[in-house]
This record gives C-alpha cells, sequence and structure tokens, in this order.
C-alpha cells in the first residue's frame, strides 16, 4: 500500500517538520523580546504543525480520519493566532500601562 | 426563505464536521442528525443570515493565498533567526481597514498574525494595530491584499462595500 | 514507518521540553503564556503522531480539545492576570467621570 515514493515524501516531510518546529523552539532564546518570540512561535510551529500533517496524511486509515487531522489542523491554526493575538495585546497594554506611570511619577 | 436556505447550508455543514469528527463511524449518525438539527437551529437564532453570506469561490481563492503567504512568512523568519545578525526593525503600525465589522475584521486580524512580518496587536473600530518584524517590509501593500482576500471570502466589493449580485 | 513516527514524537517532546527552559525564566508573564501557545501546535502535533505511532485514533480528540483548551487559556490569562486593556482605560476613564454618573 505505501509505495516507496509516498514513503520517502513522508520522511522528508516530516523531517522538515521538525526543522520547524526546532528553529521555532530556537526562536524562542534567540530572539530578545516577547513580540519578536510570538513572530517565531507564530509562525514557524504553525508551518512545521502543516508539515507534519502532510505527512501523516498518507497513513490515515480512512477519507474521514485524515479528515479530521485536517480539521484539527484548521483549529490549531486559528487557536494559535487568537492566542498570539491575545498575548501581544497584553504586552502592548502593559507597555503602555508603563509608559503611562512613567509619565505620571516623573 | 432566506433563512430556510441558511438553516439548511448550515445543518449540512454541520454535519459534515460531525461525520469527519466521529471518523465516519455509522453508528453516531442517528445521534448527529439531532444534534446537528437544534445546532444549526440555535445558529440561525443567535447568528441570523446577515449580508456576510461565505463565498465558496472566494474561500477557495483565500485557501491558496493563505497557504502560500504562511509558507512564506515560516521562511522569512526563520531566515531572519537563522542569519547571524538578526536582521530585525521591529515597530507598531497603525493601518486602517474598510472591512465591515465583526468577522471579516476578526478574519484580517487573525489572517495578519500569520502572514510575513506582521502580528496584530488591537482592534479598534477600523483601526488595526500591527507589531511589525521589519518595517522596511512593504506591510501596507499586503495588508491591501490581504484585505481584498477576505472581502473575497464574504463577498464584498473593493470599498468593502456589498456586492449587488445574488 | 512506526519507528521514525516514534523518532519524531521523541524529538517533539524534547523540542517542548527545550521549550519550557524558557517558560521557566520567563521573565515576563506574557513569555509564561507562550506555553500555552506551544502546546497549541507542538503539543497537537506530538499527539496527532502519537496516535499514528500507538494506533489510538482517540489521541486525536485530544489533539482537538487540547487546541481548543489552550486559546481558554490564554483568554484566561489575559482577562483576569494581565487584565487586557482595562487597567489604562479604567484608571484614565474613571476619575473623569462625574460623582453623579457612578451607580
Amino acid at each position: 500500500m505505501t509505495e516507496p515514493v509516498i514513503l520517502v515524501a513522508q520522511v522528508v516531510l516530516m523531517v522538515v517538520g521538525c526543522l520547524f518546529f526546532g528553529v521555532g523552539t530556537l526562536g524562542l532564546f534567540r530572539f530578545s523580546d516577547t513580540l519578536c518570540r510570538i513572530h517565531a512561535l507564530t509562525k514557524i510551529d504553525n508551518l512545521g504543525l502543516g508539515f507534519i500533517v502532510l505527512a501523516l496524511l498518507p497513513l490515515a486509515p480512512s477519507v474521514t480520519a485524515g479528515l479530521k487531522v485536517v480539521l484539527i489542523w484548521v483549529v490549531a491554526l486559528a487557536a494559535s493566532a487568537t492566542s498570539a493575538h491575545l498575548v501581544a495585546r497584553a504586552v502592548r497594554s502593559g507597555q503602555r500601562a508603563d509608559i503611562e506611570k512613567g509619565s505620571r511619577d516623573g | 426563505m432566506a433563512l430556510l436556505r441558511a438553516f439548511c447550508v448550515r445543518a449540512a455543514a454541520f454535519f459534515l464536521v460531525w461525520w469527519v469528527l466521529t471518523e465516519g463511524d455509522s453508528s453516531g449518525l442517528g445521534a448527529g442528525a439531532v444534534i446537528v438539527l437544534i445546532v444549526a437551529w440555535f445558529s440561525c437564532t443567535l447568528y441570523p443570515p446577515s449580508s456576510h453570506a461565505l463565498r465558496p469561490v472566494g474561500m477557495l481563492v483565500f485557501t491558496g493565498y493563505f497557504i502560500l503567504r504562511s509558507v512564506i512568512a515560516g521562511l522569512d523568519v526563520v531566515r531572519r533567526l537563522l542569519s547571524p545578525s538578526l536582521p530585525l526593525n521591529p515597530g507598531y503600525l497603525r493601518v486602517k481597514t474598510s472591512l465591515p465589522e465583526g468577522g471579516p475584521r476578526w478574519l484580517l486580524a487573525n489572517t495578519l498574525s500569520l502572514m510575513p512580518g506582521t502580528l496584530s496587536v488591537r482592534l479598534q473600530g477600523t483601526s488595526l494595530e500591527l507589531h511589525c518584524l521589519d518595517l522596511d517590509l512593504p506591510i501596507d501593500q499586503d495588508v491591501r491584499a490581504a484585505e481584498r482576500k477576505v472581502a473575497g471570502v464574504f463577498g464584498l466589493g473593493e470599498a468593502g462595500t456589498e456586492e449587488s449580485a445574488s | 514507518m512506526t519507528l521514525m513516527l516514534n523518532v519524531v514524537a521523541v524529538f517533539l517532546l524534547g523540542n517542548l521540553l527545550v521549550a519550557l527552559v524558557r517558560i521557566w525564566r520567563g521573565p515576563h508573564a506574557a513569555d509564561r503564556m507562550l506555553a500555552s501557545q506551544l502546546f497549541g501546535t507542538t503539543g497537537v502535533a506530538l499527539l496527532l503522531v502519537l496516535a499514528q505511532a500507538q494506533g489510538m485514533p482517540s489521541l486525536r480528540d485530544v489533539a482537538l480539545i487540547l487546541a481548543l483548551l489552550s486559546v481558554l487559556a490564554v483568554v484566561a490569562f489575559v482577562t483576569r492576570v494581565v487584565g487586557i486593556d482595562r487597567s489604562t482605560e479604567k484608571t484614565r476613564s474613571d476619575p473623569a467621570r462625574p460623582e453623579s454618573e457612578r451607580p
């Protein structure tokens, strides 16, 4: 059932997906400010998840199981984008509060 | 009539989701049918069919654009991360959107979070605050392009106004 | 193929552990909340791979729930811990409001 071409493609996709996850985690340490870290985490990890999902699709036992994996990917994408927005907004309003506090104190 | 049509479309969509979630298990389809009808009825009362109906063609165009741009976005961040000098020029940018309130605006904000170099920080009325990895990028141009694609999903015209057709 | 899947799962788990160091070091609360986002993507990928490797389809449901709950965790964080927008806007608008308008 698993032809060699598909097998090779799966391995390549998985390795690429893992590389993206690895680089995303590296971004958490290399970027110095919180918002840049959110950029790295959101964009790179979503791409990594996309590659892993693509690699898993040929292994899915049925069409619906494959569709379910894709559905989970879409939900994870929406979840990640929403989380990124909310954390970024929290950081930004924290910055504003600091600026206002500074101007009141000074 | 529009209500009945929206009800049928939503029920079909929910049933599809149910079918996928149960991985096509036939024993759950009966219970699913009942739940789908209740949920579709609730959704029609809570969110009455508005002018922002989803357009299949627009959604396909949007999906293609989204996948292409998110791959570019990932590679862009990876390139910046792995180059030893960390080429960043972060900063905030404010853009105005002409999209109507609600779903279209939120879809734009969430999409921009996954697009190259932008992260939506705050959405207030028509003004959207973005955090950019590199202010030298043509951000405004990208936002306009994303805005057009989002407008296509909801069947909105160029200036964010309702298209008269269909 | 199962071996490959297991290797991928171990790699993703290691990834999560390394990222937890960042969460531990902080320094801001927002940095720590990135853990939730991380579990929303890396955790979901890990569970999907494990579902295939172990032949446990129910782990896909776990992945779906994890993705949904990660958002709720962030929502709880920004509204309760940080008090999104409220901390700045309330202090600005409340003193400006005349006494008679207050309940």
